[in-house]
C-alpha cells in the first residue's frame, strides 16, 4: 500500500500565454484531509482543473496513486500563432483518464447538465465508477445525505437552486466512487441555512473514510474540516499548517490580511 | 375543386413532412450536441441514396430497395462518425469552432457532389420500390409505398426519441451538449460521443434519401432541396425539444403541398422563406421553442 495518494512535482500551467501557477509541489496520501484557502483569483481552480485534466500543464507532473496522469516532459511551445496545432498534438492529459481512476473534481458553481432531471444525471454518474465496487451502498448513502435530491427527482437541474445543484453535483461525484474527491467552493454563494446543512454533509462525507481535497473561502467551515490546511497566494503554495496547528478564522485572516485595528 | 383533390394535397403534405422530419431530425441531433450546423447533410443524403441505389441494382426488383436502404444506412452511419473526426474534430478547441466548421462542412458538400458526379454520373437514376399498389384511405388513393415510407419514419423518431431520453448512452449524448467540461469530468467518452451524434444523423440522413430515392429521382445535387427545407424546419420549429423540429416538419409539408397546388412550384420555395424570415422576425428561438440549445 503507496502512503501517497496524490502527488504534483513542480506542476505550472495555465491559459497560453498567461502562467497562472508556478512549481506547485503536494504529497497527499489518504488519510488526511486536505483544505485549500486563498483569495479569489490567484490560481487555485486553474491548478484544481489542471489536476483533473480538464487543462493541460505546462511543466511537471501528476501522479495519481503511483500512475503519472499528464504525458511525460514539458508542454512544447507554438511556433506560430496561425497554425492548428490541435490537430498534430494530442492533449497531453485527459479527464477521462483520471475520473476513470477515481479522481473526481466538482467543480465550483457547477451548471451540470441543466436540461436534465436530477434522476438522468445520477444514472449517468457511475459511469466514471469504471469498475470499482461499493455502488448500491454508495447510492443508500448519498439518499441518506441528500434527502432533498429525492423530492427534486423529476425536476430538470436549471429548475434547482444554487444549493440543491451543489448538492446534485457532489452527489454526481459520490456516485462516481471517489478514491479522492476533490471539491471546489461547495459554499460558494449559498444561504447561510444551505451552508451548514452541505458542511454537516461534507463532515459525513470525510467521517465515512474518503479523502478529500477541499477548497473553500469560508475559513471556519474549513478549519473544522481538514486535518491540514495550505495557503494559495499568487500562483503558488506559501504556507502549510497541520493537524492542531490549523488556524481559525480571526488567525487566518490576520495572517493574510495583518491586524485589526482597534 | 373537390374536397377529395384537398385531402389528396394534404395527404402528400403529411408524407412529405414525415421525410423532412427524418432529415431536420438529424440536422437538430447535430446542432445540440456538437453546436455546428452541418452543411454536408444534403450531401449525406444524396450519398445515402446513391449507395441504396447501387446496392438495391444487385436484385432490383424485389428485395433489392430493402437490402440497399439497410446497407446505406449502416455505411452512412460510419461515414458520419468518420466525418466528425476530419471536419469537426480538428477545430474542436479553436474560439472560432463553429465558422471553421461551416467551411469544413459546405467544402465537404461540394467533393461529395463532385464525386458523386463522377462515380455515377449526372443522370437522374430511381431506386425501384417494393411495392407498387396504391390503397385508399377516405377515397383518396395514396402510394401504399409512400405510406410505408411515413411509417417508418416515425418509428425511427420514436426509437430515437426513447434512445436518447432513456438509454444511458442517448443521456451522455445529451450530457455532452448541454456541459462538455462537467461531461469529461464524469469520465464519458466525449469525442466518441459526438463522433455517435454524427453517425447517427448520417444514418438518418441515408434513411431518408433512399426513401426520396424510391419517390422522386435522383441525381448528384439532389441532396441541395432537402438541406434547404431541413434548415427551414430547424429554423422554423427550433430545437428546444426533441419534438419542435417534427412538429414543423409537418408545418412545411403541408405548406409545401398546398403552395405548389395553389400557386405553382415556383413560388414555393418563396413561401417557405417567407414564412423562415417572419418566425425569425417575431419568435426567433422558433415556433415550439425557448431560448436553449440542447435536447
Amino acid at each position: 500500500m503507496t502512503s501517497t495518494l496524490l502527488e504534483l512535482q513542480d506542476l505550472s500551467g495555465g491559459y497560453p500565454p498567461v502562467s497562472v501557477f508556478r512549481d506547485v509541489s503536494l504529497v497527499f496520501s489518504p488519510d488526511e484531509t486536505l483544505g485549500i484557502f486563498g483569495p479569489n483569483g490567484h490560481g487555485k481552480t486553474t491548478l484544481l482543473k489542471t489536476v483533473a485534466g480538464l487543462i493541460d500543464p505546462w511543466r511537471g507532473g501528476v501522479y495519481f496513486d503511483g500512475h503519472r496522469l499528464n504525458a511525460e516532459g514539458d508542454m512544447p511551445a507554438r511556433p506560430s500563432e496561425y497554425v492548428n496545432y490541435d490537430f498534430f498534438r494530442r492533449r497531453r492529459t485527459q479527464a477521462r483518464t483520471a475520473a476513470q481512476a477515481g479522481l473526481i473534481y466538482v467543480m465550483q458553481n457547477n451548471l451540470l447538465f441543466p436540461e436534465l432531471t436530477v434522476e438522468e444525471v445520477l444514472a449517468i454518474a457511475p459511469q466514471a465508477a469504471f469498475g470499482r465496487p461499493g455502488i448500491v451502498q454508495m447510492k443508500d448513502t448519498v439518499d441518506h445525505l441528500f434527502p432533498r435530491l429525492k423530492e427534486r427527482w423529476q425536476s430538470k437541474i436549471r429548475y434547482l437552486s444554487g444549493g440543491e445543484r451543489q448538492m446534485a453535483s457532489i452527489a454526481a461525484g459520490l456516485l462516481a466512487m471517489p478514491r479522492l474527491l476533490i471539491l471546489d467552493e461547495p459554499t460558494l454563494g449559498l444561504s447561510p441555512k444551505l451552508r451548514v446543512e452541505l458542511a454537516n454533509a461534507i463532515h459525513t462525507i470525510r467521517d465515512s473514510g474518503v479523502p478529500l481535497i477541499v477548497v473553500d473561502q469560508n475559513a471556519q467551515f474549513l478549519s473544522n474540516l481538514v486535518s491540514r490546511l495550505v495557503l494559495f497566494e499568487h500562483g503558488s503554495i506559501t504556507r502549510e499548517f497541520k493537524g492542531s496547528n490549523v488556524p481559525d478564522h480571526d488567525e487566518l485572516i490576520t495572517m493574510m490580511f495583518g491586524e485589526t485595528r482597534g | 375543386m373537390s374536397f377529395e383533390t384537398l385531402l389528396f394535397v394534404l395527404a402528400s403534405g403529411i408524407l412529405l413532412g414525415g421525410l423532412y422530419a427524418l432529415m431536420a431530425t438529424g440536422l437538430a441531433v447535430v446542432w445540440t450536441t456538437l453546436g455546428v450546423f452541418n452543411f454536408a447533410h444534403g450531401s449525406f443524403v444524396a450519398l445515402g441514396a446513391y449507395i441504396a441505389w447501387q446496392v438495391s441494382q444487385l436484385a432490383p426488383t424485389g428485395p433489392g430497395f430493402v437490402i440497399g436502404t439497410c446497407v446505406a444506412v449502416t455505411t452512412m452511419f460510419g461515414f458520419g462518425m468518420m466525418a466528425h473526426f476530419i471536419l469537426i474534430k480538428p477545430f474542436e478547441r479553436n474560439p472560432s469552432m463553429v465558422l471553421l466548421a461551416v467551411i469544413a462542412t459546405l467544402a465537404a458538400a461540394t467533393l461529395i457532389e463532385n464525386s458523386l458526379l463522377l462515380i455515377w454520373g449526372p443522370r437522374d437514376k430511381l431506386i425501384a420500390p417494393p411495392i407498387t399498389e396504391h390503397v385508399s384511405i377516405l377515397s383518396v388513393h395514396i402510394n401504399a409505398f409512400e405510406l410505408m415510407a411515413l411509417g417508418v419514419s416515425a418509428l425511427t423518431l420514436l426509437a430515437l426519441a426513447l434512445f436518447l431520453r432513456r438509454a444511458r448512452l442517448g443521456r451522455s449524448m445529451r450530457a455532452v451538449a448541454q456541459n462538455r467540461e462537467a461531461a469529461e469530468l464524469m469520465g464519458l467518452n466525449v469525442p466518441l460521443l459526438f463522433a455517435l451524434a454524427f453517425g447517427l444523423s448520417a444514418a438518418a440522413a441515408a434513411l431518408a434519401g433512399s426513401f426520396i430515392g424510391a419517390i422522386r429521382f435522383i441525381n448528384p445535387s439532389f441532396g441541395v432541396d432537402p438541406l434547404m427545407k431541413a434548415l427551414v424546419v430547424v429554423i422554423l420549429g427550433g430545437v428546444a425539444r426533441f419534438s419542435s423540429p417534427i412538429y414543423a416538419a409537418f408545418l412545411v409539408g403541408i405548406t409545401e403541398a398546398f403552395a405548389s397546388f395553389f400557386l405553382g412550384l415556383y413560388w414555393t420555395p418563396a413561401v417557405l422563406f417567407s414564412m423562415m424570415i417572419a418566425v425569425l422576425l417575431i419568435k426567433p428561438e422558433g415556433l415550439f421553442g425557448y431560448q436553449s440549445k440542447t435536447l
